[in-house]
């Protein structure tokens, strides 16, 4: 009995709890530990050094003199600035066409996959190719937008040649394919408001109008605050569209951070000062999602 | 007469059918308009593109674009590696994620929260950030230009929120049930595959979509560890169609149809569970 028992026990499928719960585990853990954890520790190991794949592929202590030349330098102010602008544009103009778009999904629709995919289509399109299809709108001979500016009888504009319109038309793509997720968020949020407050409102006789502000936007915070803090984390890295745009240009004068990460490691394979400009990145990212998981974890402890 | 006609019209204004067809057509017209307009595009010849005034609705209609898009550059190539690396990673992604979130869901784990907290966190890891380290190890290791340099990073990023999404659907299903099979004399482990897993498959398949729709569309990493013409994903390789002056648009937009179809049917036939999917991870975080 006790011999069978033991060679019952040994066997997988009876391990204790917590070595159960260990094993199921291992994997993920390896998996974000290889790559998410170990890279954010090299990022950072390999921004104290100098090196340069172009002069070798020795690396050179040097400190924090990465982190010095970053914040003298003004390219990297100038996509730090881009990325900031980009974020205080895209993230509330997300919100409110994201709203809108919530609104009227949230409407009695008898048949509701039409309104269902014309939300879901902008999530599921890749950036990258948001980014072209929004190239070719904006295009100053043949691009829609200009057509339609001078069939209004407005001048054609050089879109994206000319730096403040390259900005605005990258802003209106971003808001275009981010808001759609935004509306889904608020929508799952709309969804779960009962309707017999907005009853109790009409009988005592209040407006829509106030029926939305008074009820509508408050309940709706929840999920205004996940949609605006995710939205701006993810705007932080902002890369595909300005790049398949106009490629940071014209000059530099659309370049965000995460760009200028990459033309300097991956393009000119200057690792330590490539890296060093990441970690700021990364830095940034990392204060947004801590306030970001106080208000996630914090209500439910 | 006339003001009779004119309150007719007005009265078709005040009905409520009209306001919700408007304001349907407002979101179905903002979120195909791109995609349709880029399709009609495909469907033009160069000497229609390059005239004035531009033209919206084709006028000689052919599929000549997709047929040079395809014979001009390796397009079916791309298509195999996009193809290759979603459905490993996915399926990388969701086998792991599964296992995660049982323990998670079910069993006593030391720390669960802060466990799920770091996982959240991690999602959030700006891939800009990991995709300098990750180039310097995998050009180490001997893999770049590996499919597995690509299939193991997308199935990292997609593995949060791939476990939050299964935690909340392996919480919801009965413990009776696994503890029937359990004194029906099932392991732990056989309680999992024969009871929980089938009850459980809506959830791993909506986290699979997930995963296959972001490493569908990812193109930062793609270009970044998978350069070489013949291992390129769809993203890098049709980003790399512009030429340096010219922008060969009847190429580009066939192209783009060609690698959009497979994720407008994938959320065309599963919507409801795209949507479900994308709210419980960004709701519940």
């Amino acid at each position: 009995m006790i011999r069978s028992e033991r060679r019952y026990r040994r066997s997988f499928g009876d391990l204790s709890e917590g070595a159960l719960a260990f094993w199921l585990l291992l994997p993920a853990g390896l998996l974000l530990g290889l790559i998410a954890l170990y890279p954010v520790g090299r990022l950072i190991y390999t921004s104290f050094f100098k090196q340069r794949l172009s002069e070798g592929p020795q690396a050179t202590f040097i400190g924090l003199a990465n982190y010095a030349q970053a914040l003298a330098d003004d390219r990297f102010w100038n996509a730090f600035w881009n990325t900031v602008k980009i974020v205080v544009v895209t993230v509330p103009g997300a919100l409110v066409v994201g709203l809108l778009l919530a609104l009227i999904a949230n409407l009695p629709f008898r048949i509701k996959w039409p309104v269902r995919l014309g939300l879901l289509l902008p999530w599921a399109l890749p950036l990258i190719f948001v980014g072209l299809i929004f190239q070719w709108f904006f295009d100053s001979q043949y691009g829609i937008v200009n057509d339609v500016l001078m069939r209004l009888g407005l001048n054609r504009e050089y879109w994206l040649i000319q730096p403040t319109l390259a900005f605005w038309a990258i802003c209106w793509t971003i808001v275009w394919k981010t808001s759609s997720f935004v509306a889904l968020i608020l929508l799952a949020g709309l969804q779960v408001i009962p309707s017999e407050l907005y009853e109790a409102a009409e009988v005592d006789g209040a407006s829509r109008w106030q029926g939305f502000w008074r009820i509508t936007l408050p309940l709706l915070t929840p999920a205004i605050l996940v949609a605006l803090i995710f939205r701006t984390i993810t705007a932080f890295q902002t890369f595909d569209i300005p790049y398949a745009m106009t490629k940071g240009g014209p000059g530099t004068a659309t370049e965000t951070l995460a760009m200028y990460v990459r033309t300097e490691s991956i393009e000119n394979l200057n690792f330590g000062y490539g890296s060093a400009l990441a970690v700021l990145l990364f830095l940034v990212s990392l204060a947004i999602t801590v306030v970001y998981l106080r208000y996630v974890r914090g209500d439910d402890g | 007469m006339a003001p009779r006609a004119l309150g007719v019209g007005m009265n078709f204004l005040r009905s409520p059918r009209v306001w919700l067809w408007i304001a349907a057509a407002i979101v179905v017209v903002n979120g195909f308009f791109p995609a349709l307009w880029i399709f009609f595009t495909s469907l033009k010849l160069e000497g229609e593109l390059t005239r004035l005034p531009i033209t919206y609705w084709p006028q000689h209609p052919t599929f000549q674009n997709y047929l040079q898009a395809f014979r001009e550059q390796p397009l079916g190539r791309y298509f195999f590696n996009s193809v290759v690396v979603g459905v490993c990673s996915t399926l990388l992604c969701v086998g792991v994620a599964s296992l995660a979130a049982y323990a998670l869901a079910r069993l006593q784990v030391p720390r669960r929260g802060l466990i799920l907290s770091l996982m959240v966190g991690i999602s959030m890891f700006p891939v800009a950030s990991l995709m300098v380290p990750l180039y310097q190890t995998f050009t180490e290791l001997g893999l770049r230009n590996n499919y597995l340099a690509l299939i193991l990073p997308h199935a990292a990023l997609s593995l949060p929120v791939a476990t939050l999404t299964l935690v909340s659907f392996f919480a919801g299903i009965p413990r009776d049930l696994e503890s029937a099979a359990m004194i029906d004399g099932s392991t732990r482990v056989g309680a999992l595959w024969r009871v929980v897993m089938p009850l459980a498959a809506p959830g791993v398949f909506t986290a699979a979509i997930l995963a296959f729709v972001n490493s569908w569309d990812e193109f930062l990493l793609a270009s970044t560890l998978l350069p070489a013409k013949a291992m390129r994903t769809l993203p890098v390789g049709i980003q790399l169609y512009q030429g340096e002056y010219s922008f060969p648009w009847p190429l580009i937009s066939a192209a783009l149809v060609v690698a959009l179809v497979p994720v407008a049917l994938i959320i065309a036939l599963f919507q409801e569970r795209v949507v479900g999917g994308l709210t419980q991870g960004g709701v519940k975080g």
